[in-house]
């Protein structure tokens, strides 16, 4: 017996110091975004950008190859209706033959299915899960690059919904300029360099007077960026020569005039094509286009062979500074829609911590008062157990890393009400056992072990409902169902293992044993 | 100390009154949900945009819904936090001349914006034009650079302690306190004057939902309530049997329902805290189902020969006093938490107190019911017991 009580002293003293050590100074658990402050984003990728893309490539690619093979058709149209389809209307059918042999060996990618003189492609399904699929991870991808770019600490950028899933979660603790950095995450970045036929042109009809209203073929209308040049509409080349992909480094400097701007270094791929563009072109218009709005359109002025530039726009230093930055991190492959976005003040946290300090220690303080009033001295038992339950609590939300959360704290109050639960089922029990006139010891072993069986299927329960409330929800939520876990499972250890142990020390000692405090 | 003393409470005698009030508590419930005031679903099930603000001085609420009605945005929800008319939550409405496109959140952060717009006094909106930077929005960086202008040795320092201050009571009020109570020396202190300026108000958080949001959580949270439910139904038809899980589970439909048709009496909005609450609920109130369930088991053994309806009853009567203290406990913390928790839990909070209460009356007066109803009408061959 008193072997068996060291060990168990041991036990539960190991114990206690292990949870005092994972969780002390407290500052090592990690606070949620709701106490922190900060930003979470919810983003869908629009994916079905990256399977039009695909699609126009297809196209292009396709009348490219008809045209060398001399197989003539009316036109090929992309179908409205439905994502990755396409069909080559009116074709020659004598040449089926070829075309059926061309798409057989260059497009497996498609299925495709011959009506009369007309060819419906389609894409095959696991090939448009794969373009979607990388859609999205280049999407997580670049925003990472964008997180780490802005030096933030501890970003997590999670997709949702596995393989099949296009929501990216992002979340940013202890930000205090939210507006700069939604701006930074939010910019496609795609940059692109055109060249100017006509504008800038105060309306689009303007514009395109000199060609009967109807946009060339191979030119497209594109607005100016009111907030950078004078508005109005250019027309420029579709194609562009160079992009942000060709971008090898991209940062703040100042043009000659000594106003912000951003100067770039491409890869030797890029600069020898920018070199060829501004060698055909010099003394030309040369457009730079970011997110579909013309930037600046300076004139070539020299051939550029160096592979390096400015890009000016009128930009204010951190304007020029955030837009350098998302060059560097490289441009989003598809659309992001926000689904949804939260910011937390760092002061809204710090109130919801104090209040919530200040509730678990009323709760402790009023749930003390009531047990020891209630239960005397096994009260205060309970009350010891249910300070280790908290302190264990602790322990394990540092050790697994859990971020507290407001709702978290919230699951600790509630787990401070529900772990004296068990103690009252066993002090009940010993209460009835003695009334039966059975001796204290038997009375407490009774007690224990008779009410262990009901404290196990209670917490079962509870834990599966908090098991299901973690797959349910997101970020505080999931604070506090982790924290209730936690708690009720702890509560299980100090309730009937500690509370055991202090019953059986106080009464191993004691001479008078027919008379128990509760 | 003993709350009851061997009470012998003939608590089936009123299983059909019990009945009969639970009835129309959740009928009324029904009823209002579906064609009276509703539930009032918050920007986590409905989208749209909530603006938390701080004034510098106390504002009276029809001066912020004026302001807010200049800009379109009179249907706007304003709500006050505590009592010195400083601080507000406003949730914007559709507004006019801003359409929701798809799923995108665009036309509710546009809402936001035009929110604290349109709180902002002309004077403000004129320092911000004329390039001034506002110490209740500006960050630390922005702060230190402009410090940084004249006193390069001090500004990072001086920086961090106003944001910290700021940090600490939500809003800077004006220079003077910059200068006494922070500490700041008086010459920062008049360059700051120069180049900064103090707005009425800080945006103490923002959130914008879309609905498509909302729509997924209205699927996953009756998802998540339907599989615990499950879940409890096949525990403890294995740990008991099929009779005492059915029960349980009409138990704990029972208190989610009454719940929320009490909530719906409410003027408080459903957001998640709400629906964690009404899950936590399911998980707690069959606590106390449970430890009534085991005495019955047990006494099924015991008292072999009395009536099931009078086992039942001294089953209830002997946890009577453990079934009303933890609930009592569970109730002062959850007490602790909607009096001193703050505004952001206090839904959950209140939510988590119906619950309680509504649980352990059902543990008492509707779980046993169940059970004797099944013996009378399934009349198990084996009986009871397990």
């Amino acid at each position: 017996m008193k072997k068996n009580l060291r060990w168990r002293i041991l036990l539960v003293l190991a114990v206690v110091a292990l949870s005092v050590y994972l969780a002390y100074p407290p500052s090592k658990i990690p606070l949620g975004l709701d106490l922190s402050g900060g930003m979470h984003l919810v983003l869908q990728v629009v994916t079905d950008d990256a399977l039009n893309a695909e699609t126009d490539n297809e196209i292009l690619r396709l009348q490219e190859q008809l045209k060398k093979e001399n197989i003539s058709y009316e036109r090929i149209s992309k179908s409205q209706e439905r994502m990755g389809r396409f069909t080559i209307q009116n074709f020659d059918t004598e040449r089926e033959g070829a075309l059926r042999d061309l798409l057989d060996e260059f497009y497996k990618e498609w299925d495709y299915s011959v009506a009369g003189n007309e060819i419906t492609l389609d894409i095959k399904p696991n090939v448009a899960f794969y373009l979607r699929d990388q859609a999205v991870k280049q999407s997580e991808e670049t925003l990472w690059n964008r997180v780490d770019e802005l030096g933030l600490t501890e970003p997590t950028i999670q997709r949702q919904g596995g393989p099949g899933g296009n929501r990216i979660i992002v979340e940013l603790p202890g930000i205090d300029n939210p507006e700069r950095v939604k701006n930074i995450l939010k910019t496609t970045a795609l940059l692109e360099w055109k060249m100017v036929t006509g504008g800038p042109a105060p309306t689009e009809e303007a514009l395109l007077e000199p060609y009967g209203g109807v946009v060339p073929e191979d030119m497209q209308v594109v607005k100016g960026d009111p907030k950078r040049t004078q508005g109005g509409y250019y027309l420029l080349s579709r194609v562009a020569s160079v992009t942000g992909r060709d971008i090898r480094m991209a940062r703040r400097s100042i043009d000659q005039w000594n106003s912000p701007a951003v100067s770039f270094t491409l890869d030797p791929d890029g600069s020898r094509r920018f070199a060829k563009t501004t060698t055909d072109h010099l003394g030309e218009n040369l457009a730079i286009v970011l997110d579909g709005r013309v930037q600046s359109a300076p004139v070539i002025e020299d051939r550029i062979t160096t592979g390096s530039g400015i890009i000016r726009g009128g930009y204010t230093i951190e304007e020029a500074e955030d837009l350098a930055l998302v060059l560097r991190a490289g441009a989003m492959p598809a659309d992001i829609n926000y689904l949804e976005e939260r910011t937390i003040g760092p002061s809204l946290g710090a109130d919801s911590i104090r209040k919530g300090l200040f509730s678990i220690i009323m709760a402790l303080i009023l749930i003390l008062v009531f047990m020891v009033f209630y239960y005397r001295m096994a009260g205060v038992n309970a009350v010891i157990a249910l300070v280790f339950n908290v302190l264990i609590l602790m322990g394990a939300l540092a050790y697994f890393h859990a971020s507290l959360t407001l709702p978290g704290i919230a699951g600790i109050i509630l787990t401070i009400g529900m772990a004296v639960d068990a103690n009252v089922l066993i002090f009940e029990r010993i209460r009835e056992e003695l009334a039966q006139g059975k001796s204290v010891l038997s009375s407490i072993a009774a007690g224990f072990s008779r009410a262990f069986r009901t404290i196990l299927d209670a917490n079962v329960t509870t834990i599966i409902a908090a098991i299901f409330l973690f797959q349910f929800g997101t970020g505080p939520i999931r604070g506090f169902a982790v924290t209730l876990i936690i708690g009720i499972t702890a509560s299980m250890f100090t309730a009937v293992f500690v509370s055991r142990l202090i019953f059986d020390v106080s009464y191993s000692k004691r001479k008078k044993r027919d008379k128990l405090s509760i | 100390m003993q709350l009851f003393k061997n009470p012998n409470i003939k608590f089936m005698k009123y299983k059909y009154i019990a009945l009969g009030l639970s009835a129309i508590v959740i009928i009324a419930g029904i009823l209002n949900i579906n064609f009276g005031k509703g539930l009032n679903p918050g920007i986590d099930f409905a989208g749209g945009t909530l603006v938390r603000i701080k004034f510098i001085e106390p504002i009276p609420v029809s001066d912020i819904r004026q302001a807010l009605a200049t800009a379109d945005l009179g249907a706007s929800k304003i709500q006050s936090v505590g009592h010195t008319q400083t601080e507000y939550m406003i949730r914007t409405m559709q507004a006019k001349g801003i359409e929701a496109k798809n799923q995108d959140i665009e036309a509710h952060e546009i809402m936001g914006n035009r929110v604290v717009e349109v709180l902002r006094t002309e004077k403000s909106k004129e320092a911000l034009a004329s390039g001034k930077i506002d110490l209740n929005s500006a960050d630390e960086e922005a702060l230190a650079l402009l410090i940084a202008q004249d006193f390069p040795e001090e500004a990072e320092e001086a920086a961090r302690k106003i944001i910290a201050f700021r940090v600490e009571s939500g809003v800077i009020a004006s220079f003077d306190q910059i200068g006494q109570k922070i500490g700041v020396r008086n010459d920062i202190v008049n360059k700051l004057k120069e180049k900064a300026f103090i707005s009425r108000l800080a945006v103490l958080s923002r959130e914008s939902v879309g609905p498509q949001v909302g729509f997924d959580l209205r699927r996953k949270a009756t998802q998540a309530t339907v599989w615990a439910l499950l879940g409890m139904l096949i525990y403890i038809g294995i740990r008991f049997k099929l009779a005492y899980g059915v029960s349980a589970i009409l138990t704990l439909a029972h208190d989610v329902l009454v719940t929320i048709g009490i909530f719906s009496f409410t003027n408080r909005e459903v957001n998640l805290p709400v629906i964690a609450a009404i899950l936590t609920i399911v998980g707690y109130s069959l606590n106390d189902t449970i430890v009534i369930f085991d005495r019955v088991r047990d006494n099924l053994k015991i008292l072999r020969k009395s009536e099931f309806q009078d086992m039942l009853n001294s089953s209830l009567n002997q946890t009577l006093s453990r079934t009303i203290i933890t609930s009592g406990t569970t109730l002062i913390t959850v007490l602790a938490l909607f009096l001193f928790g703050g505004e952001v839990i206090n839904d959950f909070a209140f939510t988590m107190m119906i619950g309680v209460v509504v649980g352990t009356y059902s543990s008492i007066y509707q779980s046993c019911s169940i059970l004797y109803f099944w013996k009378k009408i399934f009349k198990p061959k084996k009986g009871m017991g397990k």
